[in-house]
């Protein structure tokens, strides 16, 4: 008995590195057969797209790490991280070789921009820091902003008069900077909370929060009977299709709308059932719980299906204008990174229940790691300022005014208070640990819904991105 | 009375001085600023909008209680006098202490400090010359500067690092505080307003936000305005030449565009708008003489109600310009300012048989009387007027707001990056009557790092001591105890 357990390979695990380096390597020879029809090797598409497979291999080779603990998972992971970050440069090279200015004029250009920071502070944070496993959370969020790239408008646009300034370049540039060190403590904020012996009922909560927002937030495009409104699109100008100005026309995908409300059910009952227990102080719920995120993850990974299958290039009717209007992936690039975000966030509690004790043997000490958070924040603040004062300044040349109390500057101000609250509390208050991880997680919070919420849902002066 | 008075006083002014308060205002500045970005703000969005997002009701009270215009509203205001009332009340509480901890460097450490100073070591030395003199050269080693201190009981060195970085702290608040008051003197004496310019005109009255008038006490000729665009059409750029004019003069002039004001005494002009005003500027007429005129071939240009002669007896006058001309009635009516879809009257009369004849372009049926002209007119080419619009603001505060800025970012600097480093060393005997060399350490943040350098000198005295005194029985003895407390 116990010897046919001995002649397994103890978790040596050469078989994930080879398989993640053959699907590599059959992903770029695929793509190099299309690049010999083609012709042209080195054109961005395809640097964003070796980028992306280095990406998805680093990222599958830091959660074998996570789930198995083989540590030279980690060499191969780095070296793949390596070659996707040289990749990406590329891409960024040829980019801003393309259009003449640096990558900061467009969202599209903004992510990849921000997708090389993080690839390359993940770099330094795994060499200088040694937070070997902070691959894998940097790399998920690497590749989902490479997957949005693929989607969003890439064409280079020439810039418009406001954005040709100097001015452009170093605010962008303290944005992406401030805005990877904020990437950064996030991840090094949850593997504090993971060292920490945080309860994984902790883990599931924010999880089960996380995914029933974002299912909230989709629900929004729920229409009667059950169908589900998205953006009609002009796949020959790549554009949204306005009935007039400034006003969308949304088409009506037909019951796609009751999947969504299903899926939501399944993802709130972890949450109702987490509720119980802490109410009920009942242990029972919280299996209940996990096994409900299991179904959860499936349905929520049906509901992308659909989704793909449905809004992939299909024609269907409005109810502001008559006749059928084709919409495309592309219209709805948020709703597709909802979906993404909350398969990924399940599977990584999920990551967490399996390989508990493991992955806190390969963390370094809680100490360092809330060390390391108040230092990546210590280097956010001060970029978040000059961020904020170098677009006050811009602002003030370009409009007169340096502040506008625009949706944009006005979350970018709430930012930098959230810092500075933390701040405040950890160096007056003595907040260290758990309460201080919880900050630097709700401020990359607000963070990323300054860089994407306020871009979509609160549009303002600040339209570019 | 007085005395409760006084001290209700003083428990307010604690209030409004702890971080608690200060941290509660934060998290109130956040929760209305976002709610000033989720609810339709009065002044940016059109009001028709408005009246149709909410409810008549639900409109009533959101007026009423300023969330239609939260950061303009008076408790916004009050919101952030509280702000900056509890960073000056804090910083006046603490400042004192630290000031006094700045101006007057603790030098000389008793038992009681020592007892307590969490990085301290202890080295067995020959006697205090020695233990000194290898002591100062361990600093020269790193390149710091040291004290010697001389009191009446003993001798003992000094060594300090940064000491600004104590205050860099108030500098951060006091500069959040420079930024506030730049913005309190735009807002009591700064405006904005707009001036609409045609090229060859000049103005001085700018249109405030308010709708009232402002003038200037110099005016802004505009020479010329234009707009080049990309192949595909979006904007590249935008320009207007402007000239500054006082008293007939011209001070100042420049070519502005978008990222790219002029400045004069205060007042900036900014390139904002541009477009068409529907009027005429130019139009180009080609000439044929008829049949019944003898003549050449030629063009002419007109501006509006400019009369040309074409011969001794023929003039031609341009009277009308529609720029989207309908017809209705036998009647031209314009349509719209945009110009789409343009008309122009001509008329040509001849002194001697007082003939009158007018001339459309297009002919328009039933009006145009092109056939019975003398000369035969064809419209060549059509310049319409442009304007530009300027942006024209007054910010008297932002100089403060800069300065505030700049000084935040060098400060903020200092805050985190530069560490105010201590270093004592004191010859001390011990219980059993062997003299030591007392060293102890402290540093303000980053003490982790500091623990390293600590025991980096220790490691220099002690090299430093080994050629007069190589034979230590007792090794060094490196005490360090971590506090919890402090940053």
């Amino acid at each position: 008995m116990a010897r046919a357990r001995v002649e397994q390979p103890p978790a040596t695990g050469m078989t994930l590195v080879v398989m993640v380096g053959l699907s590599i390597a059959f992903l770029l020879f695929i793509a190099f057969l299309n690049v010999v029809k083609n012709g042209n090797i080195l054109s961005e598409a395809n640097l964003l797209y070796a980028a992306l497979v280095f990406y998805a291999g680093a990222g599958a080779l830091y959660l074998g790490f996570g789930v198995t603990g083989t540590e030279s998972y980690i060499k191969f992971a780095s070296v793949a991280t390596w070659a996707g970050l040289v990749a990406n440069t590329g891409a960024v090279a040829h980019r801003w070789y393309e259009a003449g200015h640096p990558p900061f004029a467009s969202l599209y250009e903004m992510l990849l921009s921000f997708v090389w920071t993080l690839a390359a502070l993940t770099l330094v944070a795994e060499k200088r820091y040694g937070v070997k496993v902070i691959g894998t959370v940097t790399m998920p969020v690497a590749i989902v902003g490479v997957v949005l790239m693929q989607l969003l408008r890439s064409d280079v646009r020439p810039l418009v008069p406001a954005l040709q300034s100097t001015w452009l370049h170093v605010h962008v540039t303290l944005a992406m900077l401030a805005y990877a060190a904020c990437a950064l403590s996030f991840a090094l904020a949850m593997m504090f909370l993971i060292q920490d012996k945080a309860k994984t009922e902790v883990f599931l909560a924010a999880t089960s929060i996380f995914t029933v927002s974002i299912y909230a937030a989709i629900l929004s495009r729920f229409e009667r009977w059950g169908g589900f409104n998205v953006i009609a699109w002009d796949a020959e100008n790549k554009t949204e299709v306005f009935i007039s100005r400034g006003v969308r026309l949304f088409v009506t995908i037909p019951d796609l709308g009751w999947l969504m409300l299903l899926v939501f059910a399944a993802v709130a009952a972890p949450l109702v059932f987490y509720i119980l227990a802490t109410v009920r102080n009942n242990e029972g719920f919280l299996s209940v719980a996990n096994r409900a995120v299991f179904i959860s993850i499936l349905l929520q990974s049906l509901a992308l299906v659909f989704f793909l299958l449905r809004a992939r290039d299909g024609r269907y009717p409005s109810l502001d204008a008559d006749g059928l209007y084709p919409t495309s992936l592309a219209a709805s690039p948020f709703i597709l990174a909802g979906l993404v975000g909350g398969i990924f966030a399940n599977l990584l509690y999920l990551l967490l229940l399996w390989r508990r004790d493991d992955l806190e043997s390969h963390l370094p000490d809680a100490d360092t790691l809330d060390r390391i958070t108040y230092k990546t924040i210590c280097i956010a603040f001060p970029l978040l300022t000059l961020m904020i004062a170098a677009g006050a300044y811009w602002a003030n040349r370009a409009w007169g005014s340096y502040w506008n109390w625009d949706p944009k500057e006005t979350w970018a101000a709430i930012t930098w208070l959230v810092y500075a609250g933390y701040l405040h509390m950890r160096i007056t208050r003595g907040w260290r640990g758990r309460r201080a991880a919880y900050f630097a997680i709700l401020g990359f919070g607000v963070v990323m819904f300054t860089f994407f919420g306020v871009t979509y849902l609160l549009p303002g002066l600040h339209a570019y991105a | 009375m007085a005395l409760s008075l006084r001290s209700a006083f003083r428990k307010i002014w604690l209030t409004l001085s702890s971080v608690k308060t200060g941290v509660i205002l934060i998290i109130l500045v956040v929760i209305f600023s976002a709610a000033g970005t989720v609810i339709l703000q009065r002044p940016i969005t059109d009001p028709d909008d408005i009246q149709r997002a909410y409810s008549p009701a639900m409109l009533r009270f959101l007026d009423a209680t300023g969330l239609t215009d939260v950061f303009h509203a008076r408790w916004f205001v009050a919101l952030m006098i509280m702000v900056s009332l509890s960073i000056i009340a804090a910083s006046v509480e603490r400042f004192p202490n630290a000031w006094r901890f700045f101006s007057r460097p603790y030098k000389s450490p008793d038992d009681n400090f020592r007892r307590v100073l969490p990085t301290q070591a202890r080295i067995a030395v020959a006697n205090e010359g020695v233990g000194l003199d290898a002591a100062d050269r361990a600093f020269k080693h790193f390149g710091w500067k040291s004290e010697h201190i001389v009191r009446t009981s003993n001798f003992s060195l000094f060594s300090e690092r940064h000491r600004i970085s104590e205050m860099a702290v108030y500098i951060v608040h006091a500069s959040l505080l420079l930024i506030f008051l730049g913005g309190i003197v735009d807002a009591l004496y700064g405006w904005k307003g707009y001036l609409m310019l045609t090229p060859g005109s000049a103005s001085n009255q700018v249109e405030l936000k308010s709708g009232a008038m402002r003038g200037l006490p110099f005016s802004i000729r505009c020479d010329g305005a234009g707009e080049e665009t990309y192949k595909d059409g979006t904007p590249k750029k935008y320009w207007s030449k402007l000239a500054v004019v006082k008293g007939g003069k011209e001070m100042s002039s420049k070519e502005i565009v978008v990222n790219d004001p002029l400045v004069f005494s205060g007042v900036r002009f900014y390139q904002t708008n541009y477009g068409r005003t529907g009027k005429l500027d130019k139009l180009l007429v080609s000439v044929t003489p008829g049949k019944d005129v003898k003549g050449e071939k030629r063009e002419i240009s007109l501006s509006m109600n400019e009369i040309v002669a074409l011969d001794a007896d023929t003039k031609v006058q341009l009277a009308e310009f529609i720029p989207d001309y309908v017809v209705q009635d036998g009647h031209v009516y314009a349509r719209s300012n945009d110009v789409v879809n343009p008309a122009a009257h001509l008329i040509v009369t001849s002194e001697k048989t007082n003939k009158v004849v007018n001339v459309w372009f297009p002919e328009i049926p039933g009006i145009a009387e092109n056939e019975s002209s003398p000369y035969i007119l064809e419209p060549k080419d059509l310049k319409t007027e442009v304007f530009t619009g300027l942006e024209v603001s007054h910010e008297p505060g932002q100089w403060a707001v800069w300065c505030g800025v700049v000084l935040m970012a060098i400060a903020l600097t200092f805050v985190f990056y530069v560490v105010h480093t201590r270093f004592w060393v004191l010859p001390i005997t011990d219980d059993e009557g062997c003299t030591m060399l007392w060293i102890g350490g402290s540093a303000n943040r980053n003490r982790d790092a500091f623990e390293v350098t600590f025991k980096r000198l220790v490691d220099q005295v002690q090299r430093e001591l080994k050629p007069a005194f190589a034979a230590t029985d007792k090794p060094a003895a490196s005490v360090s105890r971590t506090t919890i407390a402090g940053g």
